[in-house]
């Protein structure tokens, strides 16, 4: 298996600043992106992505080529620091916590109802349960392999495919007027 | 590949065949090919896929990448390497060019040298 991150690892544990450069450009909106889907807040999503690439500079000497893809490593440990985080809200939940409303603000019409639809389906991300959330947004968003995404979440790939059925099973129920409105715009016809 | 097994994996995965099993793929493209159930359940998983994908805009992450990189590590050999090796190398090279000029010198004719080199000015001052 060839690792695409292998050189730029080994450069950064050398102390190359420019391969750091190519690591943070090459992954940081996948990590916060993800992070944003587990917690539905930007803010934390930026401190979880932070805290991974604070490891990927500590642990960068010592990396060896291993199994798992450098890329695979660093979605373990940003889905660990959002159980983390997650763990923490249910222990001590935060009243102000929640999901973020679109501000439609003074947009055109098309950019507001893109906004909206988003916010509704970050919503719907938000209320599944943590394990198929966390299925869905691996296969879906981040775009790993089955195995890649069983291998994170520690259960087999029938068990990822029960995950990400009900996780999409719950989704389509919670926007079906979503997909009616695309499945319309797609078909031109006017929307009610 | 059965409609059953097609429907298992059409819940799990959705209508991108891209993210399905690679030694499925083949067999659920022709199966879909021959079956005017399986392409409308297909069309409907893309459906979805098409809403999930309404939340797929990337972040603007370049103040993060700032601070992130602002604690990178960072080797001092490593910008300004190859200066610091070049001055090394001169240094070594003007030690062994001074060592070596110095043995190249007729010994016996050292000691003559510093004299007229430190005493001639001192014979001039004497006379003032």
């Amino acid at each position: 298996m060839i690792d695409p991150d292998a050189d730029l690892v080994r450069n950064i544990g050398a102390g190359d600043a420019r391969a750091a450069e190519a690591l943070v450009h090459r992954h940081l909106p996948r990590m916060v992106g993800l992070a944003r889907r587990m917690l539905g807040d930007a803010a934390e999503a930026e401190d979880v992505a932070q805290d991974v690439f604070l490891r990927v500079w500590r642990e960068a000497p010592r990396w060896k080529p291993g199994a798992a893809k450098f890329e695979t490593w660093m979605h373990r440990v940003a889905l660990n620091l959002c159980y983390d985080r997650l763990r923490r809200r249910r222990e001590k939940p935060d009243p102000d916590a929640g999901v973020n409303v679109a501000d439609g603000g003074l947009l055109p019409a098309d950019q507001w109802l893109a906004r909206q639809r988003a916010a509704r389906v970050d919503a719907a991300l938000a209320a599944l349960p943590e394990r198929q959330r966390a299925a869905i947004v691996l296969v879906h968003y981040q775009d790993l392999t089955n195995i890649a995404a069983a291998e994170m979440l520690d259960v087999s790939v029938e068990a990822l495919e029960s995950l990400l059925a009900r996780g999409r099973r719950a989704l389509k129920a919670a926007l079906a007027d979503v997909v009616d409105d695309l499945i319309g715009d797609a078909d031109g016809a006017p929307r009610a | 590949m059965d409609r059953e097994r097609f429907d298992h994996l059409l819940a799990a995965y959705g209508g991108d065949f891209g993210r399905w099993p690679a030694k499925e793929r083949a067999a659920a493209a022709a199966f879909v090919a021959q079956s005017i159930e399986a392409a409308t359940a297909l069309k409907e998983a893309r459906a979805l896929d098409d809403a999930l994908d309404q939340a797929r805009a990337e972040p603007n992450v370049s103040a993060l990448a700032a601070r992130i990189l602002a604690r990178a590590p960072r080797s001092d050999m490593g910008f300004d390497r190859r200066a610091v090796l070049a001055l090394a190398a001169c240094a070594v090279f003007g030690i062994v060019l001074g060592y070596g000029g110095g043995m190249l010198a007729p010994a016996d004719m050292d000691d003559g040298y510093f004299s007229a080199a430190f005493e001639a000015p001192l014979l001039i001052g004497d006379e003032g």
